[in-house]
This record gives C-alpha cells, sequence and structure tokens, in this order.
C-alpha cells in the first residue's frame, strides 16, 4: 500500500515538474528486442520507471530467446532497436548496412566476476588449473561464432596455442554444455557465473578462472536499424539519454563496490527487483541477481577498438565475409565519450 | 441406319492412366531457378533475406574448391547409412514380431505407440549422457527416428499379406519357417519398402538434429553454422545438398524396389 502511495507521488510530481510537455506531443512507439536477462536490466530499468515515457517513447519490448534472432528482427524491420551480445551472425547483418551499433551493453571488466573457465572435475585433478592450458583439451561451446568461441580465441591469441588444438564441440544451448562437462563428455566449457557456480557446487566442475583476469572485451550492445538512425536521429537520442538513465541506476544498484572492494549491493538494488522480477526469466531472486549482474558502462561508452578486433577475428576465421567494416556499422555520435577509438 | 450412328456414344475412356514425362520434372526445376535469379538480379528479393541461386552455387563451388564438402558428405553419409540400417534392422524385426505373435503385438503395439511421439530433439541432452557427444549419439539419434516408423510399416505391411495365400501354403503342408521366408516375407515386401521411403527421409531430415551435438563437420552441422552466422548462401547451399541427398536415396530406392518386387 505504502509503496503505491509512493509511486502515485512519484508520478505526480513527475507530471508537476513536466507541465503539459508528455501530454502536447502524442507519444512515439518504439519496439526494441531483446533477451529476458539481466543483461537486458538497464532498458527494463528505464522501462519501468518511466524514464522512456519521459522522452516521449511509448517502448514495447519484444523478448526473444536467442540473440541471433535479437538480430534478425532488427534487421527485417520487426523492430526498432535491439539489444544483445555480439556474435558472428551479428557481424554478417551489421556487415549488410541493416544496423548501427549505438551504445554499450555488458563487457568484462577487472574485479566483476561474469564469465568463468570451467574445468570438468577428472580433468581438474589431471592438472589442468589454468586457462593457459586449454591446448589438447575439448570444449564444449553452444555455436561456432558465439561469444564462448571468441572467448576460446582471445586466449588463444595471448597465451599462443593454436586454436585448431583446441577440440571445439559445439552442443546449442547452455543446459547441454552443463550436460556435456557433468557427463565427463569434454575437458571444459565456458559458462556465464551463475551456471558455473552450479557446476562446482554440484561437484561436477571447478572454476578455473574468470574472463575478465585475462582478457577484457566488449560483449554486447544497443543497436539500432539503420533505417532509423537515418531518419529519426532526435529519436534516437531521446532513446539513448533514457537508455542511459537506466543504466546509471543499474550501475548504483548493482556495480558499488565498499572500500575494500567488495561489491555492495543493497537498498538500491532491492528497490529495482521488482523491474527485474517483472523482466527477466528464470524469475530472478537478490541472490541470483547478485552473482549474474555483469558490468555494463554506467554511460553506454563502447570499447571500440575491440569490436574492430572481434570483426577481424571472425574475418580470420572465415566466419565472417571480408567486406565487413566495423566503422560502417558503428555510429559513435550518441554517446560521448568512447574507449580506443582507432583512428582513420 | 442413321438413327444407330445418332445414338452411337463416343469413346469416353482414356486418361486417368498413370504415366511420367521424362522432361517435366526437369523443366519445372530450370523455371523455378530462373525465376528466383531473375527476382534477385532485379534487386525484387532483398540479398539480406534471399541469396541468388548463382551465390549459392558459389558458396557451394568454394567449399569443393577447399575440400570441405566432400568431407562434410562423408562425415554425414557414414551417420546417415550405419543409423539408418541400425534402425530399419531393429525396426523390421520387432515390426515381423508383432505381425507374426499375438503376444508381441500386445505388448509391442501400446509401447511403440507411446514412444514414437516423443520428439527426439527433446532428448538431446539425454543423449549427451547417455551415449556421449561423439559418433554413437548422433548414430542413435538417427536410429531411434527410423525404427519407430519402420516397426509401424512392417508391421502393417506382414498384417496385409494375403491370409488365404498363408493358408494355402499350409494346405501345402510348408513348414512355419518356410512360410516366413517364402510367402510373408515378399509379400510384406511392398510395404516394407515404402516405409523405407519414409524412413530415408526421416534419416536425412534427422541428420541436421543429430549434428547439433559435438559435431564441426557433416552436412547438419554445416547448415547449422552458417545459420548461426547468417551466411544465408551457405544456408541454403546446404538445404540445395540436403535435397540432393534425398533425390539421390529416392532413385536408389526405385532400382532396390524394381530388383527386390520382380516377382509382382
Amino acid at each position: 500500500m505504502l509503496k503505491r502511495t509512493l509511486r502515485l507521488a512519484a508520478l505526480f510530481a513527475l507530471v508537476l515538474l513536466m507541465p503539459g510537455l508528455a501530454f502536447a506531443q502524442p507519444k512515439e512507439k518504439v519496439t526494441i528486442s531483446a533477451l529476458p536477462f539481466i543483461s537486458t536490466a538497464p532498458i527494463f530499468i528505464a522501462k519501468e520507471r518511466g524514464y522512456f515515457d519521459a522522452e516521449g517513447i511509448d517502448l514495447d519490448i519484444k523478448i526473444f530467446n536467442a540473440a541471433q534472432a535479437v538480430a534478425v528482427a532488427v534487421a527485417s524491420g520487426d523492430a526498432d532497436f535491439g539489444i544483445t551480445a555480439f556474435t558472428g551472425g551479428f557481424f554478417n547483418l551489421a556487415g549488410k548496412g541493416a544496423l548501427k551499433v549505438i551504445a554499450a551493453q555488458s563487457r568484462e571488466e577487472p574485479g566483476y566476476n561474469f564469465v568463468a573457465y570451467v574445468a570438468s572435475k577428472k580433468a581438474y585433478e589431471a592438472g589442468f588449473r589454468s586457462p593457459k592450458d586449454f591446448a589438447g583439451k575439448s570444449v564444449a561451446i553452444t555455436t561456432v561464432g558465439s561469444s564462448f568461441h571468441y572467448n576460446l580465441g582471445m586466449l588463444a591469441d595471448k597465451y599462443n596455442f593454436k586454436l585448431d588444438s583446441v577440440q571445439m564441440k559445439p552442443v546449442q544451448s547452455i543446459p547441454n554444455m552443463m550436460a556435456a562437462l557433468s557427463g565427463g563428455q569434454v575437458d571444459a566449457t565456458i559458462l556465464p557465473a551463475n551456471n558455473a557456480l552450479k557446476l562446482e557446487e554440484d561437484g561436477t566442475g571447478k572454476i578455473i578462472g574468470w574472463v575478465h583476469e585475462h582478457t577484457l572485451w566488449q560483449l554486447g550492445a544497443l543497436f539500432a536499424s539503420s533505417k532509423i538512425v537515418k531518419e529519426k536521429r532526435p529519436l534516437v537520442e531521446r532513446f539513448v539519454r533514457a537508455y542511459q538513465k537506466g543504466l546509471a541506476d543499474y550501475a548504483a544498484a548493482f556495480l558499488a563496490k565498499d572500500s575494500q572492494g567488495n561489491r555492495m549491493i543493497g537498498e538500491k538494488a532491492l528497490a529495482l527487483m521488482p523491474a527485474l522480477e517483472k523482466w527477466v526469466q528464470p524469475k530472478p531472486s537478490i541472490d541470483t541477481v547478485k552473482i549474474a549482474a555483469n558490468y555494463m558502462d554506467p554511460q553506454g561508452r563502447l570499447l571500440v577498438k575491440n569490436i574492430y578486433d572481434q570483426v577481424a577475428w571472425n574475418q580470420a576465421q572465415g566466419m565472417v565475409d571480408k567486406s565487413v567494416k566495423a566503422e560502417d556499422f558503428i555510429d559513435l555520435s550518441f554517446v560521448k565519450g568512447h574507449f580506443d577509438v582507432p583512428k582513420k | 441406319m442413321p438413327e444407330v450412328a445418332k445414338n452411337t456414344v463416343a469413346f469416353r475412356g482414356g486418361g486417368f492412366v498413370p504415366g511420367t514425362r521424362r522432361w517435366a520434372p526437369w523443366l519445372a526445376f530450370l523455371v523455378i531457378i530462373a525465376c528466383w535469379e531473375t527476382a534477385s538480379q532485379l534487386r525484387w528479393l532483398p540479398a539480406l533475406f534471399m541469396p541468388a541461386p548463382s551465390e549459392v552455387v558459389q558458396a557451394l563451388h568454394a567449399l569443393l574448391v577447399d575440400g570441405k564438402l566432400v568431407a562434410h558428405i562423408v562425415a554425414s553419409l557414414k551417420r546417415i547409412v550405419s543409423g539408418w540400417i541400425l534402425g530399419s534392422l531393429a525396426g523390421i524385426t520387432l515390426g515381423f514380431m508383432m505381425g507374426i505373435f499375438v503376444l508381441a503385438r500386445s505388448v509391442g503395439l501400446p509401447i511403440v505407440s507411446a514412444l514414437f511421439p516423443i520428439p527426439k530433439i527433446a532428448l538431446l541432452p539425454l543423449f549427451i549422457l547417455w551415449f556421449g557427444i561423439g559418433e554413437p549419439s548422433k548414430v542413435a539419434t538417427i536410429a531411434l527416428g527410423v525404427f519407430f516408423p519402420t516397426v509401424v510399416s512392417a508391421f502393417s505391411a506382414v498384417d496385409n499379406v494375403p491370409r488365404n495365400l498363408i493358408r494355402m501354403a499350409q494346405s501345402f503342408g510348408l513348414s512355419t519357417r518356410m512360410i516366413v521366408f517364402k510367402v510373408i516375407l515378399p509379400g510384406a515386401m511392398p510395404g516394407i519398402l515404402a516405409g523405407f521411403r519414409i524412413s530415408s527421409s526421416i534419416a536425412l531430415i534427422l541428420v541436421v538434429a543429430a549434428e547439433m551435438i559435438g559435431a564441426d563437420t557433416g552436412i547438419g552441422a554445416f547448415v547449422l553454422a552458417a545459420g548461426n552466422l547468417m551466411q544465408i548462401d551457405q544456408l541454403i547451399g546446404g538445404v540445395v545438398l540436403l535435397s540432393l541427398l534425398g533425390l539421390g536415396v529416392s532413385a536408389l530406392l526405385s532400382i532396390a524396389e524394381k530388383i527386390v518386387l520382380r516377382w509382382r
């Protein structure tokens, strides 16, 4: 009851603060395609807290269950915006000119556990203790060209082993990857924190390192259809503003650290739980969110050079067409202060 | 006399005779592909959604040149053939038993009916645990998919062997063994071969599902990877390969029918 009164009061205050503005112009209908994961949280938060409404945007969130589908929905014109992880398929679509990357989503950041290298119990006992030793091991990944595949590629480059020497086993989904590791079918896999910890709890897997300890990279992005970027620039600017407010709330709630460097998840995080419970699947508890909440730049700034590197790596593997150029599908003008922008 | 002529009825038979025109299917394929190519060249079909046939051919050619095409086909054929043979042998055996023995029928029919509709793809994580992610799980997926329709077709084929033929063999004093091999087996062959047409197509369909798990070569794995990477020309190329394989298998079965069913 108190909550509702507060919310009503907040709404009332909002209306008072913006006299007539919200009513003067009809809200524009905008669609975003997304995955029902914590990594989409800033969008969910901005939607539930009315940041999009305040920018005159009536946002419809379409939920998909694969990163691929999210990008395809934007390319085919079914959605105006999309937010998901980079994959080989994403770059091939982007290279056809259908979409533009405009702001950052998740990235690997020191001190924030997100994706882990997991060894099977048997391989661990046989001495597989470091991500430097992936050569000669069999590894379950979702699909060719997935982020897990790229994680291995980065390790291979950093620690000078041949990616060919790793036996990649594409098994399509995270549950299948966990089954393959538990059943002793593969020596290792690469999993998001909550799945990795689950295997360690079951005693079938052992975490031998976190990706952020070895390779830092930009996992995903907010992107828009090229059409809307070209024809409705002000709308995209308003959209990014609302997204950044969602990002700032998310960062304040889930990414803050105390003086010892431990993550603090408290009042602010609890206040955001209703928004996450409404959208994230499976329905999260504060404990699962604590583990799964990954790092996102609070202002949506991209690690630009890394995206160039990802495209080049995918091209070297023959997974992305040689004609694809990163600079053609990234639009840096919507967010200020992107990191490591390559000079032309 | 003219009155009689008035009453003669013109010959109304004819037509409705099954036959084939050898050139017709080729022409149909040619027209469809030509229309598709033209539509792509004129940009009626956006390249993002549908590649031109010429691009598909180029993608397949590139694959042929670097030798991967042959590797994919060989890997898939091994799985398809061994899975299909395993599934068919087991299926025919059980189908025959169900057709001949009352007890086998009473027990087998409800079990087959209960297990047939289970989607094999839904069981993939289980298959990983049971058979691992090597060849056995792939062959098992195909074999299981082939097994159930084969049981059903073999069972009903045996069931449809005319009883009077069996009675006649009995009255000539043939042994049960002789009846099974000389009467029931040839009599059930048309039904079983028709079942083969269905089960071989199922094997081709399932190779994509089978190669979802831990395969890096094979037509199914190739199609899946192309889909994940949005390489649409290669995706269509893989699908074309599968349908060519289907046509090849169908031609082989026609030959087999001619040989096995010569007694008709």
